[in-house]
């Protein structure tokens, strides 16, 4: 089984030792096996946990709410309630920044895709100031019918 | 006699093929009567709307608020698609007398 010591760790993921030991301490990890000489040796199972705490934090989840979900990924079928219910919680927060996410993949596909065709300029930038004028009035831009 | 239909025909400032597109839907159109409206749709402009039915360039083509055509449309298959419309074919068996 691999292990990788702490600078390993803190290179792969980028996250620094000091906050690698911090999560250790407050719990988001597990202790951490040690190895001769009392150095820290993370497994595959350490540094998937490490992976699913950036996700989170990018999410803007707190750690304290982390540390429940991770309770939750440990033992699914046995979480407390609350445990279930922020997990819910959680899970229409992802859908919902995920569909953010897919309409914003969409808009720039057709942006970019507008100015592979176009004869000249590129609407990208109008685009975009459009989008965030029509955001801002919280009106439709949406014209008449031309016949 | 269904409802008239709505084309929608999305372009964007210095599409080349855009012209082209509208030329070919005002062609199509013209013998529908009142039957066939249509309208362009500045993607720019309308960019939400467009990604909403699913337009990812330009020029398309939308019936009824359904993406039909992508690129440059095939004028009898446009011809064809709004015929069906205005006339489906399970309509036509059931109603005609």
């Amino acid at each position: 089984m691999a292990a990788y010591r702490i600078g390993q760790v803190s290179r792969l993921t980028g996250l620094s030792v000091d906050t690698l030991r911090y999560y250790e301490r407050i719990g988001l990890l597990p202790p951490v096996a040690r190895g001769p000489g009392g150095v820290r040796l993370y497994g595959e199972h350490d540094l998937a946990r490490l992976r699913f705490i950036q996700r989170a934090q990018r999410m803007n989840f707190t750690l304290e709410e982390i540390g429940q979900l991770l309770a939750m990924r440990e033992d699914p079928q046995n979480a407390r309630d609350d445990v279930r219910r922020l997990t819910a919680r959680k899970l229409e927060a992802v859908e919902a920044a995920l569909q953010e996410l897919t309409h914003l993949r969409d808009e720039l596909t057709l942006l970019l895709n507008l100015c592979r065709a176009s004869e000249g300029g590129c609407p990208i930038i109008e685009g975009i100031e459009e989008e965030s004028s029509t955001t801002q009035s919280g009106q439709s831009s949406r014209k008449n019918s031309t016949r | 006699m269904a409802s008239a239909v709505l084309v929608e025909v999305f372009a964007a400032p210095g599409c080349p093929r855009c012209g082209r597109a509208k030329t070919a839907l005002a062609r199509v159109a013209e013998p529908f009567g009142d039957a066939v409206r249509w309208r362009e749709v500045d993607v720019v402009a309308e960019l939400d709307y467009a990604v909403s039915l699913g337009g990812r360039a330009t020029p398309a083509i939308a019936i009824d608020g359904r993406l039909a055509f992508t690129g440059l449309p095939d004028e009898a298959e446009l011809r064809r698609a709004l015929a069906e419309r205005l006339n489906p074919p399970s309509e036509t068996k059931e109603n005609r007398p």
